[in-house]
């Protein structure tokens, strides 16, 4: 039976197209129902048609099962085989497997900055969850910052629970478009898809404000976030003289794009690669095998590349894993065409390299073990650290409960910066690595 | 070229220690890591400075001064490294394992260590949530901890104030030697020369003794930690099982699981220990981990509900005879291991380093170190 881990857009597309090859699936997913971060729902109608089409294709397959709110807590690749440790019901289960699928996606990259632990202060992943997942709308009047295309169905999809959004503020200017407009255009979808957009945001009087960053978040009496500061900024995300200005707001969403969610593929021991802009993803073929014998990738975690990209790349991998050896062109195609685009998309969304100028000595770096900037800095200049691992083993960054996830890459950068010791890729990779991927207790583990 | 008194291999604990010794008996020192301060066996621990899992016997004496080392240590640095007296605590259900720990905690008791035997009420009230069918337990005051990574950067900046250089990121790649004496070493961030060097580089131990033209018995064996999210205080001290003391004894390559477990400053619970002997292999099954939990819980039924959120194994440098390897070098004049401590490498390096700048310096140790010396693998060549 092939395992899919993960039931978005890459790992339901993966499963159907094995599934249709006539080989036995399982898709393992850690939330009650298909879809993934894109398609997050609590119902099929509040779906659109292609997310719809999809989930009903693949619940009804019958060669398809399903484990939902399975949590893989850990992984294990032995002489070809790899078999996924699921918490499922309170109980560690094993699954063996000749043939996984890893389709664990991504989560939002977040940036430290003064005041981003205050409750009120979320991602934009989040603020989409709390809507699309349980209908929640997370307040009344929301700012959304950051970068990357992603901001905009987000404040959309706010605006139109009935949010009032007081900004929304994009820290790239708009004209980085201008070098890709070719790729763009070549994309009828995402053309359509964009413009789309954009006659939503006039329709709710969302106006979009390119080159501008929340650089601070308020507190108010309550100890609540009541306001955010806002300021134009450079190409590298300085600060522009005389550009700062304070908008009320009790919900703050901002994202700066995604990181993959490497935890599984880093248990298996499938080999990495950092990207030119200090991403990690996994390496694949042309056919979404990882280093690994039997272990494919697809979607976000061979990196960041959007739903349409993830279901391409998730159909390539169903049809080898099945075996499935007359692979048509098309696929490869259309995955070279996507995966320009979002090469495209990434170059015109950088995250500038100045957003640790917004940072305070007093800016909470790692907010799991609440180690501050200046905690970091004396890391370095008293105790004698030179790289991310010994700043981390120092301060204890990273090794709180979200194990680095949050803060692991915004901590390795500062350090870098601080230190001029560039990391070399493979201790990067090294840096994100954990052993157990999601916390289990103690119970749990020994009733295993 | 570089020139100094004495080069120390490896900026670990050991390393660090010999280092700050060596500089006050006023030598001119250089350390050289392949990587950053603190990264290998060190970093990989749990911070241990214990008597109460050492026999009678020079391993003993040796921990027994390395602990007063420790606190004068910590008067002299400055620097916070969160050295605390926690205190250990052995305990046994069995009727063997009862009978066993009263001769073993007898025997220590000659030998100086501060034994209290504890009877069911008074193991309850010092430990609330140990469960409650273990009847009996010895207390060992002296049984401390640090932060080893604190504890090395704090040595470290004394260190470098007192004039010491610290070296990262140079790998050795050869060292020098004339008429079987060292000259110095050669790295990957250039040369260094030096008619004295230490070699404290734990596990790697071996290859930096081949690379001189000798020969130096020490491997690595695995042993993990499990660590819980921040918990309000479960466990006042470490706790261990007795069986702890026999598998720290054993030689066997196979898996051996004892849980050993503590609380933190930071909050979080340790859970050792683990030993197997896999070579410096990452990959694992959890068996070793379902085994330490459900260990952990038959001590500590509180911990039920309670997340383990991460795991982390370091490789613990062994001798055959599972004893410290101090001293110079049986062939090679001027090479000095301070290696093979194994999982007791923190809470024995104050006193290597003792030993080491004495017989550097050409002075008197206060104990007896031919059990320690190197001399005693001259046979393998």
């Amino acid at each position: 039976m092939i395992i899919v881990v993960g039931g978005g857009p890459a790992g339901m597309a993966a499963a159907l197209s094995a599934a249709q090859a006539n080989s036995k699936v399982m898709v393992v997913e850690a939330g009650p129902r298909l879809g993934g971060q894109y398609w997050r729902h609590s119902s099929v109608e509040h779906l659109d048609q292609d997310g719809a089409k999809l989930v009903s294709a693949v619940m009804s397959h019958p060669n398809i099962e399903f484990l939902f709110n399975a949590r893989i807590w850990r992984a294990d690749y032995r002489d070809g085989e790899s078999t996924l440790h699921v918490l499922i019901f309170g109980k560690s289960r094993e699954l063996t497997t000749k043939k996984l699928i890893l389709a664990t996606g991504a989560f939002d990259r977040t940036l430290p900055f003064p005041g981003w632990d205050i409750p009120g202060v979320m991602t934009p992943g989040a603020a989409q969850s709390l809507l699309k997942g349980s209908g929640i709308v997370a307040g009344k009047r929301i700012v959304i910052a950051g970068t990357g295309p992603f901001l905009l169905p987000v404040s959309v999809g706010l605006a139109k629970a009935g949010a009032q959004i007081a900004g929304l503020y994009e820290a790239n200017s708009r004209n980085r478009w201008f070098p890709h407009a070719l790729t763009v255009m070549r994309n009828a979808p995402k053309l359509r898809l964009a413009l789309s957009f954009q006659r939503e945001l006039k329709r709710y009087q969302l106006r979009f404000r390119g080159g501008y960053a929340v650089v601070e978040a308020l507190k108010g009496d309550e100890g609540l976030l009541e306001a955010v500061r806002v300021a134009k900024v450079d190409k590298e995300f300085g600060i522009m003289a005389n550009s700062e200005f304070v908008i009320k707001c009790d919900v703050l969403a901002v994202g700066w794009g995604f990181t993959a969610d490497l935890s599984l593929a880093g248990n298996l021991g499938v080999e990495f690669k950092k990207d030119s802009d200090g991403s990690i993803s996994v390496v694949v073929d042309q056919f979404q095998e990882t280093s690994l014998t039997g272990v494919f990738a697809a979607g976000e975690l061979t990196g960041i590349g959007g739903a349409e990209l993830a279901q391409v790349e998730g159909e390539i991998a169903g049809l080898t894993a099945a075996g499935n050896v007359n692979r048509p062109k098309r696929l490869h195609r259309l995955k070279k065409r996507k995966a320009t685009f979002a090469r495209a998309l990434s170059a015109a969304y950088p995250v500038g390299n100045k957003w640790m100028e917004w940072l305070r000595e007093s800016t909470i770096i790692c907010r799991c073990e609440e180690v501050s900037l200046s905690e970091v800095e004396k890391s370095i200049s008293n105790l004698g650290a030179t790289d991310a691992r010994s700043a981390k083993l120092l301060t204890r960054a990273g090794m709180g409960l979200c194990q680095g996830r949050i803060c692991g890459r915004s901590f390795a950068d500062i350090v870098e910066s601080r230190t001029g010791n560039v990391a070399n890729d493979e201790s990067s990779i090294k840096f994100a690595a954990r052993p157990i991927a999601s916390p289990i207790t103690f119970e749990e583990l020994a009733g295993s | 070229m570089d020139s100094s008194d004495v080069i120390i291999i490896g900026a670990g604990m050991i390393g660090a220690n010999c280092a700050l010794r060596l500089i006050q008996s006023g030598l001119s020192v250089t350390v050289i890591d392949r990587g950053a301060i603190s990264g290998g066996t060190t970093s990989a621990g749990e911070g241990n400075i214990l008597v109460s899992d050492k026999d009678p016997g020079p391993e003993l004496s040796l921990a027994l001064r390395s602990r007063e080392a420790w606190f004068e240590l910590a008067d002299e640095v400055g620097g916070e490294f969160e050295l605390e007296k926690k205190g250990g605590l052995i305990v046994a259900k069995s009727e063997q394992g009862i009978s066993d720990l009263k001769v073993q905690s007898a025997r220590q008791s000659q030998s100086g260590v501060i034994v209290h035997q504890l009877d069911h009420a008074e193991l309850h009230e010092i430990e609330p949530h140990l469960s409650n069918e273990i009847p009996y337990g010895v207390y060992y005051p002296q049984d401390s901890q640090l932060n080893p990574m604190l504890g090395v950067a704090q040595i470290l900046k004394k260190f470098r104030e007192l004039g010491g250089k610290v070296v990262t990121e140079a790998k050795v790649l050869s060292i020098s030697t004339d008429a079987m004496s060292v000259t110095g070493v050669v790295t990957s961030k250039g040369e260094f020369s030096s008619r004295n060097i230490v070699n404290a580089t734990g596990t790697w131990a071996g290859e930096i003794a081949e690379m001189a033209g000798s020969h130096l018995p020490i491997a690595p064996r695995r042993g993990f930690i499990l660590v819980t999210a921040p918990t309000p205080s479960v466990v006042r001290h470490k706790v261990y099982d007795a069986d702890y003391v026999a598998n720290v004894a054993s030689g066997s390559a196979d898996l051996q699981t004892s849980a050993v477990i503590e609380g933190t400053r930071s909050g979080t619970i340790l859970i050792g220990s683990s030993r197997e002997r896999v070579g410096y292999s990452t990959t694992f099954d959890v068996r070793i981990l379902r085994k330490l939990s459900e260990q952990a819980l038959a001590l500590f039924p509180a911990l039920r509900k309670v997340q383990i959120m991460r795991a982390y194994f370091g490789f613990r440098p062994y001798a055959p005879d599972h004893l410290p390897v101090i001293g110079e070098d049986a062939r090679v004049k001027g090479l000095w291991h301070a290696t093979g401590h194994e999982g007791a490498g923190i809470g024995l390096a104050p006193a290597t380093a003792e030993i080491i700048a004495a017989q550097i310096t050409g002075k008197d140790c206060l104990m007896d170190v031919s059990p320690f010396s190197p001399a005693r693998f001259a046979h393998d060549l």
